[in-house]
């Protein structure tokens, strides 16, 4: 079909070409003598038709040839030609001769505002976000010129990107928000949802993605940004609302198996959420993240050994994520191997200073392997990055009374219970309340013993 | 006693160059003592004797001038030049978990000619990648190995040759067939003389009426050498419609690797572990091809049968722990590893691979102390890989300034350590030093193209900053190392889409 399209727009030519043969060359003389004759304009645009629909069928070989063929016979004159041959490039990666073909197809016509925004698009992909943002703006000017009331989403919406890649996110709100008034893109949702969440403000990302969704109904990955989003705001109803509903559209989805399957572990469904990410090994076979779920779902199980390997995978294909270190360092404090926690909860604290947790589970891997001092020192670190940690102030005040420090485990035992009065029971351990309650009792009795340690 | 009992006594004794001696005497007394000239050639040969059934180091020029390719696009997982197709869901063959050589196929466990070379396609992939086993350095000329042994021979004979090969009626040798057979061999492992080997090859089957097996291995072995495989596989074809032998089956093996038909040669030592089930070097053989295409089931089964049969073969211990290891058993490697020490091997290689596996195995205490050794033992070409291995095992312990350390020392002790520039590239953009970052990973992906990791690493940086263009290229070079990294896969929608909106 293609081959039969190009043949006639050349034969369509050749007949224009011979008509003129004789004449021209006369006209041409006469012309350099008497230049009053308005010349004769080659047909420059006549091919412009095929080009498109070979451009937009995505066939980009004959659109190529053809251009090409175009741009020989005008010698490069060809503004559309240019234009199409710089979409082509882009869309096959090389943004750079796109560029230069976009720029030529500019000096052809410096009116039309499309090729600027072309233009200004290359060289945001090219990372030169400053220029494109004021190769944008230049495309509005011409736009407005025509008509001051004239408006462009895709300009503002572009600028809005821009601005977001070059960290002025409050500019890019502006410029993002003002392209929704005009375009109501799904796209630009998207961008603003994404700069509300690099300002950390999650609230605001929901609203607009929700807005967003109205439009697009059926977009999975929005669905499933949802869904993470309410769990990151620990919303898990609304949560695993939106994330059922982006497996239900597309099942293989991996980041909504990952998510559901999580929500899932969360309730202790262990068995559900591991059938779940048995569907996600299959696309994803080295996701850390994958891997670290499965092994926590089996440490649930109390099935340790195999827990431990699975992390280890993870660990061996995300070494940097102190998760997983975390992790591996709990379960080994579970099953009795304190060496090895302390190693593992090191690592973990190596990648991730800030966090107590990691330092409450050395200190009691320490305690057990009798580094009492070295232990204290753990605990009190993490009472400076968590001093309102209920199972840290337990723990601690049972590592002081193993230590006849009575007095000092009074002070934080009495910190504990007026903790916990101020939150509702229910959300509560059972075994931390027993464990205070044996716990004050010990004290107040002045009897030092030894107690097992609740983690 | 007879001189001749007593040359012949020392060539049994394995004394060469006395038998070399004591024969020239014999020669001295008497120059046509056929027996004594037959001893002499002998023992010179013996000299040089080399196995050559085994896997051999190629020159450049073998190597990038292969004409005698079949298909330019060969079909996935029948050809070792293309990158490994792999099986979703087979965990511990995907380049993610095991770490390819150069050449892009699966790390082998054990260290020898050709494990490390690739079937590069460009000029400079070819000069880049090591040729021989020991060495990163490409050997310069087709014969390397040849030259060397040249001039080896004339050592050994300072007064010049012990024949002269121009003037010999090759001929009136192929008629006499025990002499025929040692002359070749001098010919073809002294002198060096494929040419002559050739012609004296030729004549003497000609002279056996074409039904003699060993003249038409010996045939095979010329042409495999000058190169003309396909040659070279219908003489050793030939040959084993005489008579089936494991030599035959080896070289017929070797041929069909060098013509990168990795199906037909496990297909030829399919034969002959038919008619030998037991052989080890068939064994050996069709296990290495199984390791190279990514079938680790396969070939550890058939190490293992190795093991079975000779239970010190160090290439099977080695590679089996090595695919324990990947498989997230480090304990029972560990235990092979053990194993390896006990039968004598001791190197750097042994004792890092024994501290890489007592660190996974949680055996903490012994990690570092090998480490120690390791490092005692290295020799410049292999402390680079040590120093990475500890570099790694820092890394997951948290010690990241640490290892950033080791990564420097790797580099300066082997400036080509690709997969050190890639992790010091991820340290340096943990500290935000994204430039220095971006150049280690530039560096890395040049030094060897054929690892997935650089590239996509340069790809994520590239999109950080906002560069897709850079992005777009190295994701795409990614995914030609690696086809199912679903990562790079997912980079490489998000870029196009891009391209795509306006």
């Amino acid at each position: 079909m293609s081959d039969g399209g190009t043949g006639a727009g050349s034969n369509d030519d050749k007949v224009v070409n011979s008509n003129d043969t004789d004449i021209p060359v006369r006209q041409v003389e006469r012309r350099m003598i008497r230049t009053s004759k308005a010349p004769e304009i080659p047909p420059f645009e006549s091919r412009n038709w095929l080009i498109h629909s070979h451009y937009m069928s995505k066939d980009f070989d004959t659109c190529r040839s053809l251009i090409v063929q175009q741009l020989a016979e005008t010698q490069g004159m060809c503004e559309y030609a240019q234009y199409v041959q710089g979409m082509v490039l882009r869309q096959e990666g090389r943004i750079q001769e796109s560029l230069d073909s976009l720029q030529v197809a500019s000096r052809l016509n410096p009116q039309n505002p499309e090729n600027l925004k072309q233009i200004a698009r290359s060289l945001f992909l090219m990372g030169k976000h400053k220029t494109a943002i004021e190769v944008y703006s230049s495309a509005l000017e011409l736009i407005q010129n025509r008509n001051p009331e004239n408006k462009d989403w895709e300009i503002l919406h572009n600028q809005g990107i821009c601005y977001a890649r070059l960290g002025d996110s409050s500019a890019a709100k502006n410029h993002l928000k003002k392209a929704i008034e005009i375009g109501q893109q799904h796209s630009s949702y998207m961008q603003l949802g994404r700069v509300h969440l690099e300002e950390g403000n999650i609230e605001q990302a929901i609203a607009v993605y929700k807005e967003a969704l109205a439009i697009s109904a059926e977009d999975t990955e929005l669905m499933t940004t949802l869904g993470l989003l309410y769990l990151r705001n620990n919303k898990h109803q609304e949560a695993f609302e939106y994330l059922g509903n982006s497996l239900a559209y597309s099942p293989t989805e991996h980041k909504a198996i990952l998510a559901v399957g999580s929500v899932m572990q969360k309730h202790q469904d262990h068995d559900v959420a591991i059938s779940k990410y048995r569907v996600a090994t299959l696309s994803t076979p080295e996701s850390p993240q994958l891997w670290n779920n499965i092994g926590m779902c089996f440490f649930d199980k109390k099935k340790y050994v195999i827990a431990v390997s699975c992390l280890k995978r993870s660990w061996y294909l995300a070494p940097f994520e102190w998760r997983i270190a975390y992790n591996l360092g709990l379960i080994h404090l579970t099953i009795r191997q304190y060496a090895s926690a302390v190693h593992f909860l090191r690592a973990a604290i190596g990648t991730n200073p800030r966090l107590g947790a990691s330092y409450l589970l050395l200190g009691i891997a320490l305690t057990h392997l009798n580094e009492q001092s070295q232990a204290k020192q753990a605990f009190e670190h993490s009472l400076t990055l968590m001093p309102d940690d209920i199972s840290l102030l337990l723990n601690y005040s049972i590592f002081l009374i193993k230590n006849a420090d009575s007095k000092s485990a009074l002070y934080f035992i009495t910190k504990f219970e007026s903790l916990i009065t101020s939150v509702s029971l229910k959300t509560l351990d059972p075994e931390l309340v027993k464990m205070s309650g044996q716990l004050s009792s010990i004290l107040h009795s002045g009897l030092p013993d030894q107690q097992e340690v609740a983690t | 006693m007879d001189k001749l009992y007593v040359a012949q006594s020392l060539l049994r004794r394995r004394k060469l160059e006395e038998c070399v001696e004591a024969c020239s005497v014999l020669l001295e007394e008497n120059p046509r003592d056929e027996a004594a000239w037959h001893l002499k050639l002998r023992a010179l040969s013996e000299q040089l004797y080399v196995d050559e059934t085994d896997a051999e180091e190629e020159g450049i020029a073998e190597v990038l001038m292969d004409d005698t390719a079949i298909a330019e696009l060969p079909r996935p997982g029948t050809s070792l030049k293309k990158s490994l197709i792999t099986t979703s869901g087979k965990a511990g063959s995907t380049p993610s978990i095991r770490p390819t050589s150069q050449s892009g196929r699966p790390l082998t466990g054990f260290l020898r000619p050709g494990s490390q070379s690739g079937r590069p396609t460009t000029v400079e992939e070819t000069l880049l990648t090591p040729r021989s086993a020991t060495t990163a350095r490409p050997v310069t000329s087709a014969s390397g190995r040849y030259v060397r042994l040249g001039t080896a021979s004339m050592l050994t004979e300072p007064g010049g040759p012990f024949l002269d090969v121009s003037k010999l009626d090759l001929r009136k040798y192929a008629q006499k067939p025990a002499l025929a057979r040692v002359l070749f061999e001098y010919l073809y492992y002294h002198e060096n003389d494929t040419k002559n080997s050739l012609e004296l090859a030729a004549l003497s089957t000609a002279a056996a009426r074409y039904q003699d097996w060993w003249w038409k291995i010996q045939l095979g072995k010329c042409y495999l050498r000058l190169g003309m495989l396909r040659e070279a596989e219908q003489q050793l074809r030939s040959s084993l419609k005489n008579l089936e032998t494991v030599d035959c089956y080896l070289y017929l093996g070797k041929v069909y690797n060098r013509l990168d038909q990795p199906l037909s040669a496990l297909k030829c030592y399919e034969q002959g572990l038919q008619r030998y089930p037991e052989e080890i070097l068939l064994l050996v053989c069709s296990a290495r091809i199984h390791e190279a295409l990514n079938d680790s089931d396969k070939s550890i089964s058939l190490y293992k049968q190795v093991l079975q049969l000779d239970n010190t073969n160090v290439e099977s211990i080695a590679s089996i722990a090595t695919h324990h290891f990947y498989t997230d058993q480090p304990e029972i490697a560990l235990r092979f590893y053990h194993r390896l020490l006990q039968m004598g091997v001791y190197n750097a290689e042994i004792y890092n691979n024994l501290a890489l596996c007592s660190f996974y195995a949680q055996q903490y205490d012994m990690c570092m102390c090998c480490f120690q050794r390791a490092i005692d033992l290295s020799s410049n070409e292999t402390a680079g890989d040590v120093w990475y291995n500890l570099g790694n095992v820092l890394v997951a312990m948290g010690e990241l300034r640490l290892s950033h350390q080791c990564y420097k020392l790797a580099l300066s002790s082997q400036p080509e350590h690709a997969e050190a520039y890639n992790n010091l590239a991820v340290l340096e953009w943990r500290r935000n030093k994204h430039e220095q970052a971006k150049s280690y990973l530039l560096e890395s992906a040049s030094l060897n193209p054929r690892t997935y990791e650089p590239h996509f690493n340069l790809a994520l940086i590239s999109d950080k900053i906002g560069d897709l263009q850079s992005s777009y290229k190295a994701v795409n070079k990614s995914i030609e190392a690696y086809p199912d990294h679903s990562d790079s896969k997912e980079l490489l929608k998000a870029i196009q889409s891009h391209f795509r909106s306006f």
